[in-house]
């Protein structure tokens, strides 16, 4: 069941087109992350959900009623912002009930509604603060009990826990996670972190410059990425790159050249092989996470130039005739910089991309 | 070896900030302090220069007495309160409007140019406001007669009756300082974080509500201020009125600092002028005092 539709939604400021034909629907009670880099038009297309920004083109809808040009209160959803939006002069209290008092709600379900937000987020010592009197956390928390008190058909998130620190912020987005499973509510979520992203949401979409890269579950972006773009941008550390040519083709198999290569060749099994011509140029991605060290079968011949230990895991980076290669390693390998580095890979996990950067 | 040593020169003196300083002290002190102990010390004397053989002695409180029994005072002095609170609040309301009309998106460089046209009145003299407000209001060519006859109203006589000179007074009060509120408060709405303002936008379609509970927050410093500089200018206001009424006709426009002028300056009781003049600066002090107490702690 679509909930929240979107329809070739466009955004121009001029000459300048910011968002430049986005098309989406999401289903009741799914959780849905905006996911790009900084100006790829995350912020913008949420802004244009919630009503702040016009729309210059296309069709919005939310639960089967088209809000295009619906004014933002009348859009029945509420967005928790960066920098939290607080209003200052106003209690922890008199913040949460502020939309019910505009919606002229009787002062005993007003006092009924915020005491069960504040008991959902503990917040329940702090109603008689004001902001100003309030941790950053306190605050955010203070901002989604502004939201949910609400019953909002909506809710909307734009990087919430940017102004955090890294323990906040983790542990307001388990929060948050818990909030959209007891609510069981439908959010939309922008962040530029692809941590949120993963462990929030139940789909994902991957923005670069106003287009819409891929659309898909954690999982799905995470095994199956469209293109180097998505490929790159999910998963930590990023997925590394290796130019190479297809010297040889079979019916399911190619020889890649490559000077990282074990021999200067790799031999992938990949039921696209056909799509691919002796000649051309291909992206070959390996994940850090999937490389193995010292393996039976090596696939990759390297220089170690600097290792990392995080303590548990150790973080290699090799140097080979190309850019340098990254592999996250568990434990700590006994090998100094300048060791030859031999790295292998299950091939199920090597990821080919063509000239163009889509998957093969 | 100590005694060679010099100390460095540090390119001054230990007098030179002395010299820095000391115009602008001196002009305060010639111009500000002076004439202010002089009207205090003034104020407790007998000081009519017109009967110079009476010489000035001093004679206490007599004169301070004297300004608090003369109904005239009292008079004037509600004559000017009633003057700040018919034009004060319309400057409020009128300059809210330009600034919210001045804040909306859009339209920059005809805003730019708004903003620009809002200083001209605050830049002019008071005594010229009132040259324009003689012309405004002139009975037989003035434009104020001209725009009501458009409307299909007789000729008022605008600066010979009592209302008609009161309210020529107010007018051109509200039309000198409306810019001035517009400006205060165009500033304390763009103060007005953009996040809280699109916040509130999604609880509530209602732009009145919006004003009430987000942005008159924001402008109340502003307010504060407002209302602290026009009652010390009210209560100081002279040259405008002087020029367009003379505080006539009869009592209608004699605003309090007219008539210390002519006391002062027509009878040349300068006993009586500075008592009263020293009542009205504890008066400003005073009211000043309260706005502070009352709005800032709302606002903080």
């Amino acid at each position: 069941m679509t909930f929240l539709r979107l329809d070739n939604i466009k955004k121009n400021y001029g000459d300048v087109s910011v968002i430049k034909g986005v098309s989406f629907s999401a289903a009741k009670g799914e959780f849905v992350v905006f996911v790009g880099p900084s100006g790829c038009g995350k912020s913008t297309l949420l802004r244009m959900i919630a009503g702040l920004e016009d729309v210059s083109e296309g069709e919005l809808y939310i639960d089967g009623r088209d809000v295009t040009y619906e004014e933002p209160a009348k859009r029945e959803v509420s967005m928790v912002f960066q920098s939290y939006a607080l209003y200052p002069h106003m209690s922890v209290f008199e913040n949460m009930a502020f939309g019910l008092r505009m919606a002229k709600k009787p002062e005993a379900e007003i006092k009924a509604q915020v005491a069960e937000a504040a008991r959902i987020l503990q917040l329940e010592p702090l109603l008689d603060r004001k902001p100003r009197a309030l941790s950053g956390g306190q605050r955010q928390r203070v901002a989604i009990g502004r939201s949910i008190v609400r019953h909002p058909k909506l809710f909307l998130f734009d990087e919430p826990l940017s102004n955090l620190d890294a323990e906040l912020r983790s542990q307001m987005r388990v929060e948050i996670a818990k909030l959209h499973r007891s609510l069981g509510a439908t959010m939309v979520y922008v962040t530029h972190d692809q941590i949120e992203a993963m462990t929030l949401a139940d789909r994902i979409v991957v923005l670069r410059a106003g287009l819409v890269e891929q659309i898909g579950s954690p999982t799905e972006l995470y095994d199956t990425p469209a293109n180097t773009f998505v490929a790159g941008f999910i998963g930590s550390p990023k997925m590394n790159f290796i130019t190479a040519k297809v010297s040889a083709t079979g019916p399911s198999s190619l020889v890649l050249d490559g000077a990282a290569f074990v021999g200067g060749k790799l031999v992938v099994e990949t039921p696209a092989a056909g799509k691919a011509k002796v000649g051309d140029t291909l992206t070959v991605g390996l994940r850090p996470e999937h490389l193995t060290v010292e393996p039976a079968q090596p696939v990759l011949a390297l220089t170690l130039d600097f290792a990392e230990s995080l303590g548990g895991s150790t973080q290699l980076y090799a140097r080979g005739e190309g850019e340098p290669i990254i592999v996250l390693t568990a434990g700590r390998p006994a090998l100094q910089p300048g060791d030859a580095l031999k790295l292998g890979i299950d091939p199920r996990h090597i990821y080919l991309f063509d000239a163009a950067g889509l998957a093969l | 070896m100590s005694a060679t040593q010099t100390k460095p020169n540090r390119g001054y003196g230990r007098w030179t900030p002395l010299w820095f300083l000391a115009p602008a002290v001196v002009t305060l002190f010639a111009i500000g302090i002076y004439p202010t102990l002089f009207a205090l010390v003034t104020s407790f004397r007998r000081y009519n220069i017109a009967r110079p053989r009476e010489g000035f002695p001093f004679v206490g409180l007599e004169n301070y007495v004297a300004v608090l029994t003369d109904s005239t005072f009292w008079a004037s002095l509600g004559l000017t309160a009633q003057f700040y609170l018919t034009a004060l609040p319309i400057q409020v309301v009128l300059g809210l409007i330009v600034a919210l009309l001045l804040h909306k998106p859009g339209m920059g460089l005809l805003k730019s140019l708004a903003r620009v046209t809002l200083v001209v009145p605050l830049a002019t003299t008071y005594a010229v406001v009132g040259l324009i407000g003689r012309l405004i209001f002139n009975r037989d060519f003035g434009v104020a007669n001209q725009f009501l006859s458009f409307a299909g109203f007789g000729p008022v006589d605008w600066l010979s009756t009592p209302n008609g000179a009161f309210a020529a007074i107010v007018i051109m009060d509200v039309w000198q300082w409306t810019p001035f509120c517009a400006l205060i408060f165009l500033a304390g709405l763009s103060m007005v974080p953009g996040e809280i303002e699109e916040a509130a936008r999604l609880e509530t379609s209602s732009k009145l509500a919006l004003l009430r509970h987000v942005q008159l927050p924001y402008l109340l410093p502003g307010l504060t201020a407002v209302m602290i500089l026009r009652s010390a200018d009210v209560l100081k206001l002279f040259d405008m009125v002087f020029v367009m009424t003379r505080g006539g006709p009869g009592s209608a426009t004699d605003l309090i600092s007219i008539y210390i002028q002519r006391v002062g300056f027509r009878i040349f009781d300068l006993g009586t002028a500075s008592a009263q003049a020293i009542l009205l600066l504890i008066l400003t002090i005073i009211i000043s005092r309260l706005y502070i107490r009352v709005l800032y702690r709302e606002a903080h």
